[in-house]
Protein backbone atom coordinates (compact mmCIF):
# COMPACT_ATOMS: atom_id res chain seq x y z
CA UNK A 1 0.00 0.00 0.00
CA UNK A 2 1.42 3.39 -1.01
CA UNK A 3 1.39 6.09 1.58
CA UNK A 4 -1.21 7.60 -0.78
CA UNK A 5 -3.32 5.22 -0.36
CA UNK A 6 -3.28 4.33 2.77
CA UNK A 7 -3.89 7.85 3.96
CA UNK A 8 -7.03 8.00 2.02
CA UNK A 9 -7.86 4.72 3.69
CA UNK A 10 -7.24 5.96 6.89
CA UNK A 11 -9.46 9.25 6.12
CA UNK A 12 -12.09 6.80 4.85
CA UNK A 13 -11.96 5.22 8.22
CA UNK A 14 -12.15 7.93 10.62
CA UNK A 15 -14.86 9.25 8.44
CA UNK A 16 -16.71 6.02 8.73
CA UNK A 17 -16.63 6.23 12.06
CA UNK A 18 -17.13 9.62 12.89
CA UNK A 19 -20.20 9.93 10.18
CA UNK A 20 -22.36 6.73 11.70
CA UNK A 21 -21.88 8.52 15.07
CA UNK A 22 -23.02 11.81 13.47
CA UNK A 23 -26.32 9.44 11.52
CA UNK A 24 -26.97 8.15 15.33
CA UNK A 25 -27.16 12.08 17.00
CA UNK A 26 -28.60 13.94 13.83
CA UNK A 27 -31.66 11.01 14.04
CA UNK A 28 -31.62 12.04 17.42
CA UNK A 29 -31.79 15.54 17.16
CA UNK A 30 -34.57 15.27 14.73
CA UNK A 31 -36.70 13.73 16.63
CA UNK A 32 -36.13 15.35 19.21
CA UNK A 33 -37.68 18.43 17.35
CA UNK A 34 -40.17 16.26 16.09
CA UNK A 35 -41.22 15.33 20.12
CA UNK A 36 -41.30 19.23 20.92
CA UNK A 37 -43.44 20.13 18.20
CA UNK A 38 -45.98 17.47 19.27
CA UNK A 39 -48.79 16.34 16.86
CA UNK A 40 -50.46 19.47 16.69
CA UNK A 41 -48.52 21.39 13.94
CA UNK A 42 -48.73 18.63 11.92
CA UNK A 43 -52.55 18.10 12.46
CA UNK A 44 -52.91 21.86 10.90
CA UNK A 45 -50.34 20.84 8.26
CA UNK A 46 -48.11 23.53 9.50
CA UNK A 47 -45.46 22.25 7.64
CA UNK A 48 -42.79 24.90 8.70
CA UNK A 49 -42.53 23.74 12.12
CA UNK A 50 -41.55 20.53 11.24
CA UNK A 51 -38.88 21.82 8.94
CA UNK A 52 -36.10 21.64 11.75
CA UNK A 53 -37.15 18.22 12.51
CA UNK A 54 -37.10 17.08 9.08
CA UNK A 55 -33.76 18.35 8.64
CA UNK A 56 -31.66 16.72 11.52
CA UNK A 57 -33.22 13.15 10.35
CA UNK A 58 -32.02 13.73 6.92
CA UNK A 59 -28.77 15.02 7.50
CA UNK A 60 -28.84 12.24 10.05
CA UNK A 61 -29.72 9.44 7.54
CA UNK A 62 -27.65 10.54 4.89
CA UNK A 63 -24.22 10.97 7.44
CA UNK A 64 -25.62 7.21 8.04
CA UNK A 65 -25.43 6.32 4.09
CA UNK A 66 -22.11 8.39 3.72
CA UNK A 67 -20.73 5.99 6.63
CA UNK A 68 -21.45 2.99 5.35
CA UNK A 69 -20.36 4.25 2.01
CA UNK A 70 -17.09 5.32 3.10
CA UNK A 71 -17.13 1.81 5.44
CA UNK A 72 -16.83 -0.06 1.42
CA UNK A 73 -13.54 2.14 0.88
CA UNK A 74 -12.44 1.32 3.97
CA UNK A 75 -13.24 -2.51 3.48
CA UNK A 76 -11.52 -2.39 0.11
CA UNK A 77 -8.32 -1.85 1.76
CA UNK A 78 -8.25 -3.02 4.76
CA UNK A 79 -9.02 -6.59 6.59
CA UNK A 80 -12.34 -6.79 8.13
CA UNK A 81 -10.25 -7.90 11.54
CA UNK A 82 -8.15 -5.07 11.24
CA UNK A 83 -10.59 -2.16 10.06
CA UNK A 84 -14.16 -3.50 12.37
CA UNK A 85 -12.84 -3.32 15.81
CA UNK A 86 -12.58 0.72 15.46
CA UNK A 87 -16.10 0.81 14.80
CA UNK A 88 -16.75 0.32 18.38
CA UNK A 89 -15.27 4.27 18.80
CA UNK A 90 -18.50 5.23 17.17
CA UNK A 91 -20.15 3.40 20.64
CA UNK A 92 -18.26 5.82 22.31
CA UNK A 93 -18.58 9.19 20.18
CA UNK A 94 -22.45 8.83 20.56
CA UNK A 95 -22.28 8.41 23.80
CA UNK A 96 -19.87 11.45 25.09
CA UNK A 97 -21.49 13.58 23.08
CA UNK A 98 -24.85 12.49 23.48
CA UNK A 99 -24.07 13.46 27.30
CA UNK A 100 -22.35 15.98 27.04
CA UNK A 101 -23.71 18.15 24.71
CA UNK A 102 -26.57 20.15 26.64
CA UNK A 103 -28.36 19.85 23.50
CA UNK A 104 -29.33 16.38 23.61
CA UNK A 105 -30.40 16.50 27.57
CA UNK A 106 -29.09 13.30 28.16
CA UNK A 107 -26.62 12.44 31.30
CA UNK A 108 -23.96 9.79 31.64
CA UNK A 109 -24.84 7.00 34.51
CA UNK A 110 -22.13 4.62 36.24
CA UNK A 111 -24.08 2.07 35.23
CA UNK A 112 -24.98 2.88 31.72
CA UNK A 113 -21.45 4.15 31.20
CA UNK A 114 -19.78 0.65 32.52
CA UNK A 115 -22.41 -1.13 30.38
CA UNK A 116 -21.40 0.70 27.12
CA UNK A 117 -17.81 -0.17 28.07
CA UNK A 118 -18.37 -3.59 27.84
CA UNK A 119 -20.71 -3.24 24.43
CA UNK A 120 -17.54 -1.99 23.29
CA UNK A 121 -15.26 -4.63 25.06
CA UNK A 122 -17.53 -6.91 23.23
CA UNK A 123 -17.76 -5.66 19.75
CA UNK A 124 -13.99 -5.69 20.16
CA UNK A 125 -13.80 -9.20 20.40
CA UNK A 126 -16.45 -10.39 18.17
CA UNK A 127 -14.62 -8.70 15.38
CA UNK A 128 -11.40 -9.40 15.37
CA UNK A 129 -9.89 -12.54 13.60
CA UNK A 130 -6.85 -14.24 15.79
CA UNK A 131 -6.76 -17.21 15.56
CA UNK A 132 -9.94 -18.04 13.40
CA UNK A 133 -8.89 -18.68 10.25
CA UNK A 134 -12.46 -18.95 8.99
CA UNK A 135 -13.60 -15.73 10.66
CA UNK A 136 -14.11 -12.16 9.16
CA UNK A 137 -15.04 -11.53 5.15
CA UNK A 138 -11.91 -10.86 3.30
CA UNK A 139 -12.23 -7.95 1.27
CA UNK A 140 -11.85 -9.93 -2.17
CA UNK B 1 -44.07 -0.51 23.82
CA UNK B 2 -40.35 1.06 23.51
CA UNK B 3 -38.87 -1.85 24.42
CA UNK B 4 -40.85 -3.53 21.18
CA UNK B 5 -40.05 -1.07 19.02
CA UNK B 6 -36.10 -1.46 20.09
CA UNK B 7 -36.98 -5.71 19.75
CA UNK B 8 -38.52 -5.04 16.76
CA UNK B 9 -35.31 -2.54 15.37
CA UNK B 10 -33.01 -5.05 16.29
CA UNK B 11 -34.41 -7.77 14.87
CA UNK B 12 -35.57 -6.03 11.65
CA UNK B 13 -31.56 -4.68 11.20
CA UNK B 14 -30.10 -8.05 12.04
CA UNK B 15 -32.52 -10.23 9.37
CA UNK B 16 -31.29 -7.63 6.94
CA UNK B 17 -27.66 -8.29 7.57
CA UNK B 18 -28.26 -12.26 7.48
CA UNK B 19 -30.29 -11.83 4.34
CA UNK B 20 -28.06 -9.45 2.57
CA UNK B 21 -25.07 -12.16 3.18
CA UNK B 22 -27.53 -14.90 1.70
CA UNK B 23 -28.17 -13.00 -1.18
CA UNK B 24 -24.16 -12.11 -1.88
CA UNK B 25 -23.61 -16.01 -1.34
CA UNK B 26 -25.97 -17.68 -3.56
CA UNK B 27 -26.32 -14.86 -6.12
CA UNK B 28 -22.46 -13.26 -6.49
CA UNK B 29 -20.37 -16.00 -5.73
CA UNK B 30 -20.51 -17.24 -9.29
CA UNK B 31 -19.62 -14.17 -10.62
CA UNK B 32 -20.05 -10.42 -10.56
CA UNK B 33 -20.76 -9.28 -13.62
CA UNK B 34 -23.78 -6.99 -14.32
CA UNK B 35 -26.30 -9.81 -15.07
CA UNK B 36 -25.30 -11.26 -11.74
CA UNK B 37 -26.15 -8.18 -9.71
CA UNK B 38 -28.93 -7.43 -11.57
CA UNK B 39 -29.86 -11.26 -10.55
CA UNK B 40 -28.94 -10.78 -6.95
CA UNK B 41 -30.68 -7.94 -6.79
CA UNK B 42 -33.73 -8.84 -7.72
CA UNK B 43 -33.74 -11.73 -5.82
CA UNK B 44 -35.79 -12.37 -2.93
CA UNK B 45 -32.65 -12.28 -0.56
CA UNK B 46 -32.08 -8.62 -1.40
CA UNK B 47 -35.38 -7.78 -1.58
CA UNK B 48 -35.92 -8.82 1.87
CA UNK B 49 -32.86 -7.33 3.16
CA UNK B 50 -33.68 -3.92 1.54
CA UNK B 51 -37.33 -4.07 2.76
CA UNK B 52 -36.16 -5.23 6.56
CA UNK B 53 -33.20 -2.41 6.68
CA UNK B 54 -36.25 0.48 5.40
CA UNK B 55 -38.77 -1.08 8.42
CA UNK B 56 -35.93 -1.33 10.91
CA UNK B 57 -34.47 2.28 10.39
CA UNK B 58 -37.83 3.37 10.76
CA UNK B 59 -38.62 1.01 13.80
CA UNK B 60 -35.01 2.90 14.99
CA UNK B 61 -36.55 6.33 14.60
CA UNK B 62 -39.85 6.06 16.10
CA UNK B 63 -37.35 4.36 19.35
CA UNK B 64 -35.01 7.26 18.91
CA UNK B 65 -38.44 9.92 19.74
CA UNK B 66 -39.05 8.03 22.76
CA UNK B 67 -35.48 7.25 24.30
CA UNK B 68 -32.55 8.91 25.30
CA UNK B 69 -29.73 7.92 22.13
CA UNK B 70 -27.02 7.03 24.69
CA UNK B 71 -29.31 3.98 26.12
CA UNK B 72 -30.40 2.71 22.72
CA UNK B 73 -27.87 3.21 20.86
CA UNK B 74 -25.26 0.58 23.24
CA UNK B 75 -28.55 -1.50 23.34
CA UNK B 76 -28.69 -1.78 19.70
CA UNK B 77 -25.38 -4.15 19.58
CA UNK B 78 -27.59 -6.66 20.47
CA UNK B 79 -28.08 -7.50 17.21
CA UNK B 80 -24.94 -8.47 16.56
CA UNK B 81 -25.17 -11.65 18.92
CA UNK B 82 -28.45 -12.11 16.59
CA UNK B 83 -26.02 -11.95 13.79
CA UNK B 84 -23.39 -14.40 15.26
CA UNK B 85 -26.29 -17.01 16.17
CA UNK B 86 -27.57 -16.74 12.87
CA UNK B 87 -24.11 -16.97 11.07
CA UNK B 88 -23.21 -20.35 13.06
CA UNK B 89 -26.86 -22.00 13.05
CA UNK B 90 -28.74 -20.60 9.81
CA UNK B 91 -25.52 -19.88 7.43
CA UNK B 92 -23.83 -22.71 9.21
CA UNK B 93 -19.99 -20.76 9.98
CA UNK B 94 -17.52 -21.38 12.20
CA UNK B 95 -17.65 -19.41 14.84
CA UNK B 96 -14.85 -19.00 17.32
CA UNK B 97 -14.64 -19.06 21.27
CA UNK B 98 -13.14 -15.58 21.31
CA UNK B 99 -16.27 -14.11 19.02
CA UNK B 100 -18.75 -16.08 21.65
CA UNK B 101 -17.17 -14.59 24.32
CA UNK B 102 -17.84 -11.09 22.84
CA UNK B 103 -21.09 -12.18 21.85
CA UNK B 104 -21.66 -12.39 26.39
CA UNK B 105 -19.61 -9.40 26.80
CA UNK B 106 -22.42 -7.51 24.80
CA UNK B 107 -25.20 -9.16 26.19
CA UNK B 108 -23.89 -7.83 29.45
CA UNK B 109 -23.21 -4.30 28.81
CA UNK B 110 -26.76 -4.52 27.19
CA UNK B 111 -28.32 -5.59 29.78
CA UNK B 112 -26.44 -3.38 32.44
CA UNK B 113 -27.69 -0.38 30.11
CA UNK B 114 -31.24 -1.20 29.75
CA UNK B 115 -31.24 -1.44 33.47
CA UNK B 116 -30.13 1.70 33.77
Amino acid sequence: MSGGTRGVALAALAASIVLSAAGQLGMKLGMRELHAIGGAHVAAADWAAAVPAASWTGLGLASYVASLLAWLLVLARYPLSYAYPLLGLSYVLVYVCATRWPVFGESATPLRTFGTLLVVAGVVLVSTTRADRTGGASPH
Amino acid sequence: MDELLLIASIALLAAGQVLQKRGAVRHLAAGRGVRHWLRALSSPEIGGAIACLALGTTAWLAVLYRMDVSKAFPILSAGSILVLAASRFLLGEHVSARRWGGALLIAIGVALVAAS
